[in-house]
């Protein structure tokens, strides 16, 4: 190999790297301006667990607004509040027969017991949304994540996706098996500007029912001027870039079954960046190497020239 | 022309002596009251008003400033200390019935230097201020203590004779 040659390979590999590496910071501000704050007009509930008192209303409302199949004990037997799964590990959890449960915790804590609503948090940017690859999941503008069983496949990566283990899939269904979850009461109610039916019917208002921005607000409100009553955290206001519900507790929120150790920005933020450079990646690269080969190449036929001139003198 | 004017002086002093026992008695405590605009899942609450008034000396517990010994929370003393009572000693004429309806929502947001944003609607006036006081003084704090569960209540929680098979009749507390 000549000194030309390899002086010419050299530049143009730092030329083509220097290109791509440009491309790439390019494409990454280009993602960052796309940042989602969530919908400006989105729709929310605060949880105030110093209010609730287990008394399994919503459960219920829950079970009648979207006619659910009846459940195995009824929904003012108390004891359900002591079933465990998993060796005592798991409390109930949320199934393709009940969008929402209540579980008990803190039962020996000086303020106990306190009661925990769950159902889907309806993520600002959801990661159940971002898995799907058929976009069976919704964002709607009122800020409900809804689901379209039409186009699902059933490969159940929401499942696996969701940071807070809420979406159940009916595997007792043979032939049309779905993902089932909390859909706000979007079509039923929210869409005409109505509270879900868990609201409505929760008699502690345990449940405030407003947009997420003023919700925010309120709950910073309900900490700041109760002294000592809350934890200073209202969760979901940042957990994985925010979700619509949000809670408020008087115990630290790990004693009561939430995930403390979420990331504080969207779960699609730990992929975004990288994703957006695959395109990229396939349309350079294939160009970039072509290049390389015909560099490579055509130093080769130089060299075989210059040899045979030399040869020749 | 002057038959006719007595007439009215006769009406607007017969209005009067109607009328007057009406603004005497405003403070006069009810014995009972019944609360029952919500009524449907459970019937209504037929409230002691007067056991109520032997369990504590000072109206304020319940009235908020509308009566009694002053305000007695600190948070809202902070303003209300010495300012005159509310103009109603009813629930329901603050707590609305609907506090998420979209009106009531834009209503509150509509004044951004609103203080009383988080005012909870009626049910949760009753329940927040009834049962928690209930619970703290360990007076009976079971839904059914203070109202009977509706047929459309049992129906509801499937419950009593609307309980799953299998499933505990009574549908009581363990």
């Amino acid at each position: 190999m000549s000194g030309i040659s390899r002086r010419k390979f050299l530049k143009s590999t730092v030329i083509a790297g220097g290109s791509a590496a440009a491309a790439m910071t390019s494409a990454k501000s280009a993602f960052a301006m796309k940042e989602f704050q969530g919908y400006p007009d989105s729709m929310g509930v605060l949880v105030d667990l110093t209010r609730c008192i287990g008394c399994r209303t919503c459960e219920a409302a829950c079970n009648k607004e979207h006619n659910l199949p009846e459940p195995a004990l009824p929904f003012d037997n108390l004891s359900v509040f002591d079933e465990t799964f998993h060796e005592g590990k798991q409390k109930r959890r949320t199934t393709d027969k009940a969008y929402t449960v209540v579980n008990r915790y803190a039962e020996q804590e000086p303020g106990g017991p306190v009661y925990r609503k769950i159902q889907c948090n309806h993520c600002s940017e959801p990661a159940c949304l971002t898995s799907c690859f058929v976009n069976a999941y919704k964002k709607t503008k009122e800020g409900a994540v809804v689901y379209n069983p039409n186009v699902c496949v059933g490969c159940r990566m929401c499942m696996v996706a969701c940071p807070f283990g809420i979406p159940a899939y009916s595997y007792d269904s043979a032939l049309h098996p779905e993902i089932i979850k909390c859909n706000f009461c979007y079509d039923t109610r929210l869409k005409n500007g109505k509270p879900p039916a868990c609201v409505e019917a929760c008699p502690q208002e345990a449940l405030t029912f407003g947009h997420r921005k003023t919700l925010v607000k309120t709950a910073h409100e309900r900490i700041r001027s109760n002294p000592g009553k809350y934890v200073d955290h209202v969760y979901g206001e940042t957990e994985v870039g925010g979700t619509s519900w949000m809670y408020l507790s008087s115990v630290p929120f790990e004693q009561v079954g939430f995930n403390t150790t979420l990331q504080h920005h969207p779960i699609l933020d730990n992929t975004k960046s990288f994703l957006g450079i695959v395109p990229m990646v396939l349309g350079i690269w294939p160009a970039m190497f072509l290049g390389f080969h015909l560099l490579a190449k055509g130093g080769k036929t130089e060299n075989k020239e210059s040899n045979a001139g030399e040869s020749c003198k | 022309m002057k038959s006719r004017k007595i007439w009215v002086w006769r009406g607007i002093v017969a209005l009067f002596f109607i009328a007057a026992p009406a603004f005497g008695t405003v403070d006069e405590p009810p014995a009972s009251v019944s609360i029952g605009s919500l009524s449907h899942l459970y019937s209504e609450v037929v409230f002691d008003h007067d056991l109520h008034l032997s369990v504590t000396d000072d109206c304020s517990v319940c009235h908020h400033h509308r009566f009694g010994k002053g305000v007695k929370e600190e948070r809202c003393a902070r303003c209300h200390s010495e300012s005159q009572g509310t103009f109603s000693a009813r629930c329901s004429d603050c707590h609305v019935e609907k506090p998420f309806s979209v009106e009531h929502i834009m209503m509150m947001e509509a004044d951004p230097k609103r203080y009383h944003i988080d005012m909870t609607g009626l049910k949760g006036a009753y329940h927040l201020k009834c049962y928690n006081c209930h619970a703290a003084m360990g007076a009976p704090s079971e839904c059914g203590d203070c109202h009977a569960r509706s047929d459309a209540g049992d129906r509801f929680y499937h419950s009593g004779i609307y309980a799953p098979a299998g499933g505990s009749p009574t549908g009581k507390h363990e």
